[in-house]
């Protein structure tokens, strides 16, 4: 799981290993990585939310 | 899902047409007259037809635009009326977004992967050939609208409410109903796509194998699939406004126009990925066969893609930066625009990466793509500016606007249609392009390009607002300059065609693999691809992917 | 060191251009409030991030172009990763755009917060015009594109403001914020003066608030920037910054000048006087719809000028121009005309153009309409 989580952190930056990314589909099931995708994405909206509540404060 | 699934079904139907004796007859009897191209399901021929479609949507687009920058060359209303000149720049904007580049691309997906992954044809061909039908149907209607009473739609392409519904020309409902079809045929031609890529790979081909130009176009299906829905709702919602007394957009009955322009831009901006995700495929294709080295770094290109998809549905509030929106809102959609643009842009470098210490030759197909490279960048650079709310105030609405997105949709997503036609006629025509022609073409166009659209940095900044038929005086000598590159470029592009007939017609014979450093799929096929390809799925064994 | 040398001659000439190409109208200008220079600030600083990202990038592009042509012999290396350089180079625009973010968000609180104005202004777009209305003076008036139509059509010479002059400019007072509270009578407008660096899109139904603090008196031009329809082009913002004392003249006068216009709705008036005040309104504020020749542009604008409907019913004619048509671009005029006007320009749709019905409509009528 961690291991997914960390790949679509680094898609969320845009660089990833050739080998991971042979490890993720060999391996993973791209079910995992949409929910944890979509997951993520909602938590990044939730940390920028955030932010710039603080920053309108 | 696994990657191994072999073709089902539509590899059935595919023997079925061709492989059985009353399915040949069929054939041969498919061969002749004009109904052949009207009921064809064979992918190559939908993907001819969608092409010469969106080709010939680009040049009417094309003179609407002249008509545009021939009222704009001198200060004054010369030419046309604003009523005219408004429904110009919205048809204009119209049939290039929906008419001329997103067909090419889906054209462009119709041909090429099945040949990239290796399938007989499209999963779903009757589908297919149903979804492109539904195109023209719906531009001429469009088109019609022009010589309807009160004229054409005239509120521009993002068409905001209340001016596109309370204070619409008659017209409007046709308008929508066109929409609705070009709308219909998008998303049945992501929903093939999808199917294809996921079903009809060659056994041994897996996801991880696809080439960048199937990738972006798997993701943009997804983004198609996801957005175009909402565009038909909000035009639902006007048309209940328009010709059923409902109030959704109009303030008057307790409606709100803002909540217009969150639907619209909800579907906006992934929209505006929508028409560069391909061409980022195309380029990435491209630029490695004629550097004659492979693509740096796939997998981040792949992964970023994929990412940008998810994320491209939370910056749409930066085209509302000065509509009123709350502080926290304005902050947020600041961020992530920022945020989300940096892994966008930086895929620039990987083309670039690409070229270092490769061996280059520049054939048209390679000078299209590296001009796409740098005009692109430009156009992202541009993109970066107006992602700083604050200075949007002063952006927004202007020439700076138009300069912006003209830089990634003219040199950026069609100079990638026009490299993709290049290095693909071979396969298609079994003949190369006419390379003195294509040089002329390449050059008009960049010189053409750059002065229509960078002289509208300045006027933009300088003050001028968009969409407006007559200008103060200060910004003439801008204005004048885009009218002169604009009808530069427009005429280049008879070039384009010219190449096109020719190379249809004759020219050097092509092999197999027309490009030397050419390595996918497609080119292990005979030039120009028989009718029917990859009938029996080839061996992959020892193929060596990208 | 010559690289650097000749780098930093390039700047500076670059820089030199860039002050030349602000004096020449080619770059955003500075402005006169504080707010606009920081905007300003903000828009050089992400522009030459730009432009440096893009000298490197495009640098460095061409350059392995020019090296490694295959005319020239070069082979092809076979390296296609690493990924220390691309997180490298991911992370470097990033920081940069975090320490953009840091003064645009202080920049945009700024510019967000309109507490404490000392003067407000409701500003509302009207197809295709301006209206202001000084809260708490009871001073309002539109403020309509002053270019003869004869200029637009070419067959006068163009003034030096063409496009960007106006009857009546708001006008504001320097040193002291002004609150504006933008709002729209029919579609969406957007409010823009440059040197301002305000720039706030009027939606019916809502109101929208900027405000401004003018440092130099001055005259100021700007124009609508949401596209608004047919005349969209053709309606300009102009603000005429005047010091405290000036300005309170101004007010003055504008208040005598005010209660002078509405007077006489008690007297009555003869048909000659309302035809004759009535077609000047009927040209600053109909024609631009219903034409000033009355034909106005079927279906859209339905012509006046022999319109038999208007002609036989006057309650209707009357109702449609002080209450507007829902759903409509007619708008309604009792808010923004005075009974007098109103009055005068139904006068004179009723005989003018041919419209021979001599019907005389008194101010008092209307008067007893909009406040029985
Ligand atoms: C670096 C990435 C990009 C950023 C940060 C960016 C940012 C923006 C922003 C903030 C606006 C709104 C400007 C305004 O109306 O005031 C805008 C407009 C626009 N952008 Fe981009 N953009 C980027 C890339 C692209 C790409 C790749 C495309 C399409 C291929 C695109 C197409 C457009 C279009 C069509 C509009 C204007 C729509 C309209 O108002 O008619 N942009 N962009
Ligand atoms: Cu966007
Ligand atoms: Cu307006």
């Amino acid at each position: 799981m961690w291991e997914v989580v960390k790949s679509v952190l680094s898609a969320f930056f845009g660089v990833q290993r050739e080998q991971r990314r042979r490890r993720d589909f060999e391996q993973g099931k791209p079910g995992t990585f949409i929910v944890v995708g979509i997951v993520l994405a909602m938590l990044m909206v939730i940390v920028v939310m955030a932010i710039a509540i603080m920053a309108a404060g | 899902m696994a990657p191994n699934l072999p073709p089902k079904a539509p590899l059935e139907h595919s023997q079925s047409v061709a492989g059985s004796p009353a399915a040949h007859e069929e054939e041969h009897h498919y061969r002749s007259g004009p109904l052949r191209w009207l009921l064809t399901t064979n992918h190559k021929e939908i993907g001819t037809l969608y092409l010469i479609f969106s080709l010939s949507m680009f040049l009417i687009g094309g003179v609407m635009a002249l008509v545009v920058r021939l009222e704009l060359f001198q200060p004054g209303l010369q030419m046309v009326q604003p009523e005219f000149f408004n429904q110009m720049t919205t048809m204009h904007g119209l049939i290039m977004v929906f008419g001329a580049v997103m067909p090419a691309f889906v054209g462009l997906a119709n041909w090429m992967v099945p040949l990239q992954i290796g399938a007989p044809d499209m999963a779903l061909p009757r589908l297919n050939n149903f979804s492109f039908w539904l195109l023209p149907i719906a531009f001429t209607l469009l088109l019609a609208t022009l010589l309807m009473p009160g004229g054409g739609p005239n509120f521009g392409w993002t068409f905001y409410a209340p001016l596109s519904t309370t204070y619409a020309p008659p017209s409007t409902t046709f308008f929508i109903f066109a929409l609705h079809m070009a709308g219909i045929s998008s998303i049945l031609g992501a929903i093939n796509i999808i199917a294809t890529i996921l079903n009809l790979r060659a056994p041994g081909m897996r996801l991880m194998d696809m080439t960048l130009f199937v990738w972006t176009w798997l993701i943009t299906a997804f983004l198609l699939i996801a957005v175009m829905p909402v565009l038909a709702g909000v035009i639902t919602m006007m048309l209940l406004d328009i010709n059923f007394g409902t109030s959704f957009f109009n303030a008057a009955g307790g409606g709100d126009p803002v909540l217009f322009q969150h639907l619209f831009w909800f579907f906006g901006h992934p929209e505006v990925y929508i028409m560069i995700l391909p061409a980022f495929g195309i380029v990435s294709v491209i630029v490695p066969t004629f550097a004659r080295k492979r693509l740096f770094g796939y997998a981040s290109m792949v992964y970023a893609t994929a990412s940008i998809a998810i994320l491209s549905f939370l910056v749409w509030a930066h085209h509302m930066f000065a509509v009123g929106l709350p502080l926290v809102a304005e902050l947020f959609f600041m961020y992530t625009t920022m945020l989300i643009a940096v892994p966008t842009g930086v895929k620039v470098f990987n083309w670039i990466t690409t070229l270092f210490r490769g061996s280059i030759t520049f054939e048209t197909p390679m000078l299209f793509a590296l001009a796409f490279i740098v005009l692109f960048t430009i156009g992202g650079f541009s993109g970066l500016m107006l992602a700083i709310a604050p200075a949007d105030f002063q952006y927004h609405d202007t020439y700076f606007v138009v300069a912006h997105f003209h830089y990634v949709l003219v040199p950026g997503a069609v100079f990638s249609i026009m490299a993709a036609v290049y290095y693909w006629l071979p396969k298609w025509t079994g003949h190369y392009p006419d390379e003195r022609i294509g040089r002329w073409h390449f050059w008009l166009s960049v010189i053409g390009v750059n002065l229509l659209f960078f002289p509208m940095h300045f006027a933009g900044l300088a003050g001028m607002p968009r969409r407006i038929p007559d200008y103060a005086l200060q910004f003439a000598d801008f204005n004048m300059a885009s009218s002169i590159g604009g009808f530069l470029f427009g005429f280049s592009q008879l070039l384009f065609v010219w190449v096109i007939v020719k190379c249809v017609r004759g020219g050097a014979k092509a092999p197999a693999k027309a490009w030397e450093g050419a390595s996918d799929l497609e080119w292990t096929l005979p030039s120009p691809a028989p009718l029917h390809t990859f009938e029996t799925p080839p061996d992959l064994r020892g193929f060596k992917f990208h | 060191m010559r690289k650097m040398l000749v780098l930093a001659a390039l700047m500076a000439s670059v820089t030199g251009l860039s002050r030349a190409a602000r004096a020449a109208g080619w770059n955003m200008p500075v402005g006169v409030t504080e707010v606009s220079r920081d905007v300003y600030g903000l828009h050089m600083v992400i522009f030459w991030i730009c432009v440096i990202i893009g000298v490197i990038v495009f640098g460095i592009m061409f350059y392995s172009l020019f090296r490694y042509r295959r005319s020239k012999g070069a082979q092809a290396a076979h390296f296609h990763e690493h990924t220390t350089v691309e997180v490298f180079w991911t992370a470097i625009p990033l920081l940069i755009l975090v320490a953009m973010a840091i003064p645009a968000t202080a920049t945009l609180k700024d510019m967000y917060d309109a507490s404490e104005a000392e003067l407000d202004v409701m500003v509302t777009g009207h197809q295709w015009r301006w209206h202001y209305h000084y809260m708490g003076e009871d001073i309002t008036f539109f403020s309509n594109l002053d270019t003869p139509r004869e200029q637009i059509d070419g067959t006068a010479e163009k003034g030096e403001n063409y496009l960007l002059e106006v009857d009546q400019p708001l006008v504001l007072p320097v040193g002291r914020k002004v609150r504006l509270l933008m709002t729209s009578s029919d579609v969406i407008h957007s409010w823009w003066v440059p040197d301002l660096a305000v720039k706030k899109d009027a939606v019916p139904g809502f109101v929208n608030e900027a405000w401004t603090r003018i440092d130099e008196p001055g005259i100021y031009r700007g124009q609508c920037a949401e596209l608004c329809g047919k005349d969209h082009a053709f309606m300009p913002v102009v603000v005429q910054a005047m010091e405290q004392e000036a300005f309170d003249t101004w007010l003055a006068e504008r208040k005598q000048e005010a209660a002078a216009a509405a007077s006489g709705v008690d007297r009555e008036w003869k048909l000659e006087e309302l035809v004759e005040r009535g077609e000047k309104v009927y040209g600053s504020i109909c024609a631009s719809c219903h034409q000033a020749d009355g034909q106005g542009t079927p279906p859209t604008f339905p012509a006046l000028a022999g319109n038999q409907a208007m002609m036989d019913d006057l309650d209707w004619h009357i109702d449609v121009v002080v209450n507007g048509v829902s759903g409509s671009a007619m708008a309604a005029f009792s808010g923004t005309l005075n009974p007098v006007d109103l009055a005068a320009v139904i006068t004179y749709e009723r005989n003018a153009w041919g419209n021979e019905t001599g019907d005389v409509v008194q101010p008092a009528e209307i008067q007893a309409l909009i406040d029985p």
